[in-house]
């Protein structure tokens, strides 16, 4: 493979990346480049040794994106770190996929479900106490608030979860790394 | 596919490896890719990931000097963060290699009667 040959399989791998961090992967690779030509290595034997651009590229993309959780633990930017995650191909994605859908589901569903809990809680609030309300108009207004307050509480916790429940998808993604035997065989001859 | 135990104990030093080399001198990824492609057998291309992600961490910081030959290169160097983090990691190896030695310094690789037999 040549110089440019990687660096272009590389930069299409990179494709999605914010411009900045595509800039600046492609700078270090191109000084790799250069580098080890002033050694004297001849540039096929360099893109030899610095392996799969494409394996390299899925690497980098979970790296980025965990920058990214890292920085504004956001639903999107857990969606961007998940599918990098995915990408990475750590485990057989028939095997994972059905696991992971059902999670998502589960987890979206206590969302609205505690949305609801919420909203119905408001309800009882403010027309409980015009309402014939079972207990008067004081327990219709505890009722209420403790239904909100609970709902808080728990999507709080499902917060939480969540967030655990990404970090240890991408810390084991980043095992998954082939930093020493390096992806020089190419899993796949990408045209 | 399951990585050999070999693989996983290399890349379970590598940032190790890589905070060692840069507690010596500043460097730039080619020549600690260099190093440790000849020392552990790393692929050089992963040094990419595995810097950034050490300067996600606050574990190196960079910044540009010029070259002899051609442009400016990126220089790593450790931050205090990187110090101290080589300074546990230090500790935690040099405990853990000497408790394996311990037990597999005493190893026997061929059983006591056949190597009588063989001789």
């Amino acid at each position: 493979m040549t110089r440019d040959e990687f660096l272009r399989r590389l930069q299409r791998g990179l494709k999605g990346l914010p411009a900045e961090t595509v800039g600046d992967i492609m700078n270090d690779y191109a000084e790799h480049f250069a580098a080890a030509g002033a050694e004297g290595r001849s540039d096929a034997e360099v893109a030899e040794a610095l392996g799969d651009p494409a394996r390299l590229a899925r690497e980098l993309r979970l790296e980025a994106g965990i920058r990214r959780w890292e920085e504004a633990r956001s639903p999107s930017s857990a969606w961007t770190a998940v599918i990098a995650f995915l990408g990475l191909g750590a485990i057989d994605i028939l095997v994972l996929l059905p696991v992971l859908v059902t999670v998502l589901a589960v987890i979206f569903g206590l969302y609205v479900a505690l949305l609801g809990v919420f909203v119905g809680g408001g309800v009882t609030l403010f027309t409980g106490p015009f309402s014939d309300f079972p207990g008067g108009t004081a327990a219709a207004v505890l009722c209420g608030l403790g239904l909100m307050a609970g709902a808080v509480a728990f999507t709080a916790l499902l917060s939480i979860f969540s967030i655990w429940l990404v970090n240890a998808l991408l810390w084991f993604g980043r095992l998954h790394y082939r930093v020493i035997e390096p992806a020089i065989k190419p899993e796949r001859d990408e045209p | 596919m399951p990585e050999s135990i070999e693989i996983q104990l290399k890349k379970g030093v590598l940032v190790l490896c890589v905070l060692s080399l840069l507690s010596r001198g500043n460097s730039y990824a080619y020549e600690i890719a260099s190093r440790l492609a000849l020392a552990v057998g790393m692929g050089e291309g992963t040094i990419y990931p595995l810097m950034r992600r050490m300067q996600s961490d606050g574990l190196v910081a960079t910044y540009l000097e010029e070259s002899p030959s051609g442009p400016p290169r990126k220089y790593y160097r450790l931050t205090d963060a990187g110090r101290a983090s080589l300074a546990a990691q230090l500790a935690e190896w040099r405990s853990f290699a000497t408790a394996v030695e311990s037990i597999v310094g005493t190893a026997v690789t061929q059983p006591a009667a056949e190597a009588e037999t063989e001789q």
